[in-house]
């Protein structure tokens, strides 16, 4: 089992096997996995319908926040959907809000970015459980399972073929000072994820503000990483310095009084640089993490 | 839930695709990932490698047409071997993402100018 800090190599055996086990059995339920950030997975006769893990944006929040479709016309489906009993993927087409076509592929791409989520992380139990119901948009006919764990594969050896060290969905990312000018257009979506790595999102927050996939983000945000425009910190909050600054030698510690009589300022104690909120951040992190203030919260903004 | 039967929109679509003179494969590429997102026809092994390659160039093209992109969109890239034609039509665009689709011809079978044409008239239909 992988740590949540340390980017898997490869797909977590009980998952991999999970999915094969249950397009075999040609279920039609729910495989729960447990784990971080875990989710479930809806199957129909063997094939995966929907996905959903709190790693990865889902169809709605891929629709709605990349304006693909407009929240008016989103909530006057769903209305429908509910007044009618027709489903929520027939409004939405029918309304010619998303065509048919691109609304599979995007359940397709939503699915493999949930399987990618879940796989990345931390894979703790798998369940096979009865149907559930209440799902909104669902992918027909569904994905299979072998194109799923493929796929997933090939996305873990692209994330793990970057030479720099791949940080993984929870790292903190902030745009480096500097490499983004005024006037410039980077293009590819970077602009945005520029504006919005400000040291307290993470790729995953990054991916549910603009509606976009969480391993494409990750992607392009580690290819912005080789470009020197961002950098990561993939340590967990509150885990120990690994240079050498956070630990005063004995002999500094020891010595309450600088050599004018004065009290020696403990570097735990001050007020800037090697702590932010209690988080050991790299060195390099933390000199632009001075220039950006000390924000210290972590948590989701989608 | 599921329903047995039901046809794929995107297997119907591409399969029109296929059906032009000298297609080998057709398939639905997400830009972004590089993933394939359906695909009909004759698949080679190092095809979802191939596809992925696609993905790139599709980025490198947008990012030479430069931001004011005074020639307009990247409409279609053609990459032509000794004996293949791949053509990547571009099919939606946003921000970092969208879709190509992707068409592996016989060059020996394929007038080139002829199944551009083809392929450019059939893929609207992809997405709808």
């Amino acid at each position: 089992m992988s740590t949540p800090n340390q980017p898997v190599a490869t797909i977590p055996t009980p998952l991999r096997q999970a999915f094969i086990d249950c397009a075999a059995s040609r279920l039609s339920g729910v495989l729960r996995v447990t784990g971080q950030p875990g989710g479930a997975f809806h199957f129909s006769e063997g094939k995966i319908v929907a996905g959903e893990t709190p790693g990865a944006p889902g169809i709605e929040a891929i629709l709605l926040r990349s304006k693909r479709v407009d929240e008016s016309g989103w909530d006057a489906a769903f209305a429908a959907a509910a007044a009618t009993g027709r489903e929520m993927r027939n409004e939405l087409i029918g309304r010619e809000l998303v065509g048919a076509g691109e609304l599979e592929a995007l359940l397709r791409t939503t699915i493999a970015d949930a399987v990618f989520a879940v796989a990345y992380g931390v894979v703790e139990i798998c369940r096979a459980e009865a149907p559930a119901a209440g799902l909104l948009v669902t992918l027909e006919p569904g994905a299979e399972a072998e194109w799923l764990l493929a796929e997933t594969s090939r996305r873990i050896r692209v994330l793990r073929s970057f030479t720099d060290p791949v940080f993984n969905a929870r790292a903190r990312v902030i745009a480096v000072s500097g490499a983004v000018r005024p006037g410039l257009v980077l293009g590819e979506g970077r602009d945005e994820l520029a504006a919005l790595a400000d040291g307290r999102r993470t790729p995953r927050d990054l991916a549910f503000v603009l509606g976009r996939g969480v391993y494409a983000t990750m992607l392009e945000l580690g290819r912005m990483q080789a470009d020197g425009l961002i950098l990561a910190d993939s340590r967990p909050p509150g885990s120990p310095a690994d240079d050498e600054e956070e630990t005063p030698s004995p002999a500094v510690a020891d010595d309450a009084e600088t050599p004018g009589g004065l009290p020696r300022r403990r570097r735990e104690h001050a007020g800037q640089g090697g702590r932010s909120g209690g988080r050991d951040l790299p060195a390099a992190f933390r000199l632009l993490r001075l220039r950006y203030g000390e924000g210290t919260s972590t948590g989701g903004t989608g | 839930m599921g329903v047995t039967g039901v046809v794929s929109s995107l297997e119907e679509s591409l399969q029109n695709v296929l059906a032009v003179d000298g297609v080998q494969v057709a398939a639905l590429v997400d830009v972004a990932t590089g993933m394939v997102v359906h695909s009909v026809g004759d698949e080679g092994p190092d095809f979802a490698a191939a596809a992925a390659s696609v993905a790139d160039e599709a980025r490198a093209c947008r990012g030479m047409l430069g931001p004011g992109r005074p020639g307009g969109d990247l409409d279609e890239i053609s990459l032509v071997t000794a004996s293949r034609i791949h053509l990547a039509r571009v099919l939606s665009e946003q921000p970092g993402e969208g879709m190509v689709l992707f068409v592996d011809l016989d060059k020996h079978r394929v007038n080139f100018a002829l199944a551009s044409l083809r392929v450019g008239q059939a893929a609207p239909a992809v997405l709808a």
